[in-house]
């Protein structure tokens, strides 16, 4: 206890808000969590309480007696968790059975960012001191999470179904009743922060990034990633006035840009999906692979589409997740292999949907189709020369029936003309290849400069 | 106004206060339910004791089969009451003795502002009290007022004298657990500023309220330290907010009655049940009526009814085609399943049947909802056409180009149901259109089963304009009409011909000297290319790249 105030009386003295959110972090070591249970009671505990953090500040750095109050209830609120974290720990460890669970370290813990809260409303805690708000919020889901998982182990399915008679009865609610219930927290903080009309150095607008991102995390685990949407509208509706993202850790700006990212990503809005994640690629730390890898699963699919490009094997090489994600279906694009790039993605299906990448990489056929297609045309040779030293030209009519032979070469199964006209259509249309149909010749008249443009013939 | 009323247990003791004419103003109106925000009170009494605490957690065990007594029981459970209270000596509680204690503690006669503690306290004092005089059978228990009333009859004593000075009213919703003294009407009467010295009298350390008497200070400070007393007990003051509107308009209603009078309820029949309502209407048709007020029994038809109505109304729309008739219908049958939460495979057949009717009338509204309960009822396990129904949903979503719905379809389909021959066309047809294959979507378009073509007419003509803006830049320089009407599917050429015209003008169209009509493709581009983009709207905006 006396370590803690200790780090709790240098954090104030020095305006540090990290060093202060530490102190009420509960991921210390276990002995140290114990030590501060151990040195006072129930009964005591508040006045120790007040003693200490009384006491933590001297002369004209002296806390304000609200502020003191404040930061009484708060780590009253803490100590309890504690309470409530050791005897679950302990009941794991021992496979005692207890009347503790992570549902009420969740709810104990969530007693302490209330507190907090409303130490920022009424007691005036001041706005260097937000890192604790963004600890609890941390804390909060993870607490949210477990409860949830070790609820849902327990929890008879019959129990969850009869005890609700509401007409929405909707089972993924029950499931994530904790998160969901985070996630409301985590709202009321992004509001705490959003809301605070005091000038900018000293406004708690300087959490607002590391409150989205939370926020961001536990909407794309409750599945429901559209609610960032209005976290995203009401940012912007206040963004004069908003600290800049370039100014927070960058930590923050590379989970919000790869939060940003793919919420574009997932409305097919590709060219700012790729800015955002490129932007998230960039700043992200060389030694966060697994950060990195999240982020390359939607910056590949996003450079397919916008560029055409597919992942080097150097690129793919560390990572081989995506190697075996990606690596077949660039094969077969690379090969023009229609059939096998379908063959692929069915393979792939389950886990591209699972990343919701699936409806993206579907539109990497097109560059397999184009790749075939430009293959049929180099395989057509040259037209015979008009004149001597002329440069040579390529045979730029196509019959329908030879493109077909190419598509139909994979599956094995014939496909009729008008199907692969459409096809060719397509890849017009999307200007994948330039040139025109002639419905009665039943050819393709492909352009003498640049049919496949982009690719060099 | 009148429906709200009607569930009051009739106490025949305060009938004529009610009719009394007492001046208006003196009351706060009893406002009639607007919305369904929570659709029934009588859902939400039995919510799951962890949900929200109905009672402080202390007490949630014993009440909570009070919470839920069964619907218009003929046995009431016994009296949890009792067992908190074991007799010192053996005695045999006469059964009106046991009404007694239940009435106390039913749902609708709880007062918020009356501790579980107290009640019991007095429960034990009046019944003690009886039998030590041998009272117990003489005593009419049935109009005995309850432990409740009696509490807040002595309060009302005590604070007697200060009580002109403290019109203290304050509003239900606002503070639940706040002992609320409630002045007699007549002292109220007239005070149309009633809520500025509410807003003074609920601070008292505000300097120049009511003047200041000492006796108003006392008293005050008494109500303070039973309104921290309850506030301790954490779950109090959820007990409101989970309480339905109409439940505390009851509530409200009945102190403002018991604040004057000693009303004294002899109430014959049961007060309201608080279980689903179990309905006794043998009507086979009946309007449908959004409900404003809990539903009343003799107005919902029990299950039996419901199935007969059902297929009343399946002859009639097979024989009269009528749909708002059979919208109305259906929709009153869905309300009684609800009111009385009957959820088995009666009611998904009930929503199948009306999502079917309502996606081949075109009426998108009512088949979402029958949809959106459809996939809940399924995710309970109840037995349907599932997979016709999700083929429909899969469909509906490439409608509305719901892209993340779309995915999480997808994610959710089992291996078998992707070999369903429905969800089957249905997935063929997002894959088609992901890919621009035109050719392919229309001959699926050709062969949709069930009612699939009806979500499909949805937006078959913004994929025809679609294809038609490829084909146009594309072909050169011209394609034959017969080739537009088979690749999109038109019933026949004066049909192509007719939305080329609609969509594209006169001159795209040229009937050469062979007979044969033509479209020229250069021409046509632009008009088609603007008609797509106007028939995707908003959607054709993203995924553009």
């Amino acid at each position: 206890m006396d370590a803690l105030f200790s780090d709790f009386a240098d954090a104030q003295r020095e305006g540090n808000g990290n060093k202060l959110a530490q102190t009420i972090s509960p991921a210390h070591s276990d002995e140290k969590l114990r030590a501060i249970w151990k040195s006072c009671n129930a009964h005591s505990v508040k006045d120790v309480l007040k003693h200490h953090i009384h006491n933590s500040s001297s002369g004209k750095n002296r806390l304000p007696q609200e502020e003191v109050k404040g930061w009484v209830e708060v780590f009253f609120c803490y100590w309890k968790a504690i309470d409530d974290i050791l005897a679950v720990q302990d009941s794991a460890t021992n496979g005692k059975a207890s009347h503790s669970s992570w549902t009420t370290v969740y709810e104990s813990w969530k007693d302490l960012l209330s507190a907090l809260h409303r130490g920022y409303l009424s007691n005036g805690f001041e706005a260097w001191t937000i890192p604790c708000l963004y600890v609890a919020g941390k804390h909060l889901r993870v607490f949210a999470i477990k409860a949830d998982r070790e609820r849902n182990s327990n929890a008879s399915f019959d129990s969850a179904a009869a005890a609700n008679f509401e007409d929405d009865f909707n089972p993924e609610s029950e499931q994530n009743q904790k998160l969901e219930d985070c996630a409301r927290q985590l709202n009321r903080v992004f509001n705490l922060c959003l809301s605070d009309r005091a000038p900018i150095d000293e406004s708690r607008k300087w959490g607002i990034y590391y409150v989205i991102n939370l926020l961001f995390k536990t909407y794309f685990k409750l599945n429901s990633a559209t609610l960032s949407k209005n976290v995203l509208k009401a940012l912007s509706a206040g963004k004069g006035d908003m600290p800049p993202l370039i100014a927070f850790p960058k930590s923050q700006q590379v989970t919000f840009n790869y939060y940003e990212g793919v919420l574009h990503f997932l409305e097919e809005n590709y060219v700012e999906a790729e800015r955002h994640l490129t932007e998230a690629w960039n700043l992200c730390h060389k030694g966060a692979m697994a950060n990195k890898e999240l982020i390359l699963t939607y910056l590949i699919p996003c450079h397919l589409l916008t560029t055409h490009t597919l992942p080097s094997q150097k690129l793919l090489e560390p990572y081989p997740r995506l190697q075996r994600l990606f690596a077949p279906l660039a094969q077969c694009i690379k090969k023009g292999e229609l059939h096998a790039f379908d063959l692929a993605l069915q393979d792939g299906e389950d886990e591209f949907v699972k990343r919701r990448i699936y409806l993206t990489l579907e539109r990497g056929r097109d560059i397999a189709l184009r790749n075939l297609l430009r293959k049929v045309f180099i395989a057509g040779g040259f037209e015979e020369a008009k004149e001597e030293g002329a440069k040579p030209v390529r045979r730029s009519r196509v019959s329908i029936a030879e493109f077909a032979a190419a598509i139909s070469l994979g599956s094995q199964e014939t496909i009729d003309n008008d199907e692969v006209e459409c096809l060719l259509a397509n890849m017009i249309y999307k200007n994948l290849m330039k040139g025109y149909i002639s419905r009665e010749r039943g050819m393709v008249v492909l352009s003498k400069n640049g049919a496949f443009p982009g690719t060099g013939v | 106004m009148g429906p709200t009323w009607q569930p009051v247990p009739p106490p025949p003791g305060t009938s004529n206060t009610m009719a009394a004419p007492y001046p208006a103003p003196a009351y706060t109106p009893v406002q009639v339910r607007q919305t369904f925000g929570q659709p029934y009170p009588t859902t939400s009494q039995p919510s799951p004791p962890y949900a929200f605490g109905l009672y402080p957690p202390h007490s949630i065990t014993p009440t909570a089969s009070y919470t839920n007594p069964p619907p218009a029981t003929m046995n009431p459970a016994p009296a949890p009451a009792q067992e908190m209270e074991p007799p010192k000596k053996k005695v045999d509680w006469p059964i009106s003795v046991r009404h007694y204690v239940q009435r106390s503690f039913l749902p609708a006669n709880m007062d918020p502002t009356v501790t579980r503690e107290e009640m019991e306290a007095k429960l034990k004092e009046t019944i003690t009290q009886a039998n030590i005089k041998d009272l117990m059978f003489s005593v009419d228990w049935s109009t005995m007022s309850l432990p409740q009333e009696m509490i807040r009859e002595e309060r009302e004593r005590s604070r007697k004298l200060p009580q002109e000075m403290r019109q203290l009213h304050i509003p239900d919703n606002m503070s639940p657990t706040r002992p609320v003294a409630y002045s007699p009407p007549y002292a109220n009467s007239g005070s149309k500023k009633r809520k500025s010295s509410d807003l003074s009298e609920s601070a008292p350390w505000r300097a120049g309220n009511g003047g200041g008497r000492l006796e108003d200070r006392v008293s005050f400070t008494s109500d303070r330290g039973q309104q921290q007393q309850s506030a301790q007990e954490p779950a109090a003051p959820a007990t409101t907010s989970a309480k339905s509107k109409f439940q505390k308009q009851l509530e409200k209603r009945q102190k403002r009655f018991d604040g004057g009078y000693k009303s004294t309820y002899r109430s014959p029949s049961p007060p309201p049940s608080t279980g689903p309502v179990v309905g006794t209407c043998q009507d086979l048709e009946k309007r449908y009526l959004r409900l404003t007020a809990p539903p009343i029994p003799s107005k919902v038809r029990p299950e039996p009814v419901l199935r007969q109505a059902l297929e009343h109304v399946k002859r009639k729309w097979k024989s009269e085609q009528n749909y708002n008739y059979a919208c109305d219908q259906f929709k009153s049958i869905r309300q009684d399943l609800t009111v009385q939460l009957i959820r088995n495979e009666f009611t998904v057949e009930v929503y199948e049947i009306h999502a079917r009717i309502a996606l081949e009338k075109g009426d998108i509204g009512e088949y979402n909802q029958c949809q959106t309960q459809l996939k809940a009822l399924y995710q309970r396990g109840l037995k349907g056409r599932e997979t016709e129904f999700k083929a429909y949903r899969i469909l509906y979503f490439i409608y509305s180009a719901n892209r993340t719905a779309l995915n999480d379809v997808l994610a959710d389909l089992t291996p078998a149901e992707k070999k369903d021959a429905a969800i089957k066309h249905a997935l063929d047809v997002r894959s088609a259109l992901a890919l621009g294959n035109y050719h392919r979507f229309f001959r699926l378009y050709n062969d949709t089963p069930k009612m699939g073509a009806y979500l499909m007419d949805m937006f078959v003509v913004r994929e025809r304009l679609a294809a038609l803006c490829n084909i146009c830049k594309a072909y050169l320089p011209s394609v034959p009409l017969r080739f537009v009407t088979e690749e999109l599917y038109f019933e026949s050429d004066s049909e192509a011909a007719q939305f080329i015209l609609d969509h594209a003008g006169r001159e795209v169209l040229v009937e050469k000297d062979d007979g044969d009509v033509i479209v020229k493709t250069r021409e046509a581009c632009r008009p088609f290319e603007a008609a797509r983009a106007a028939a995707f709207g908003r959607i054709d905006i993203k995924g553009q790249i």
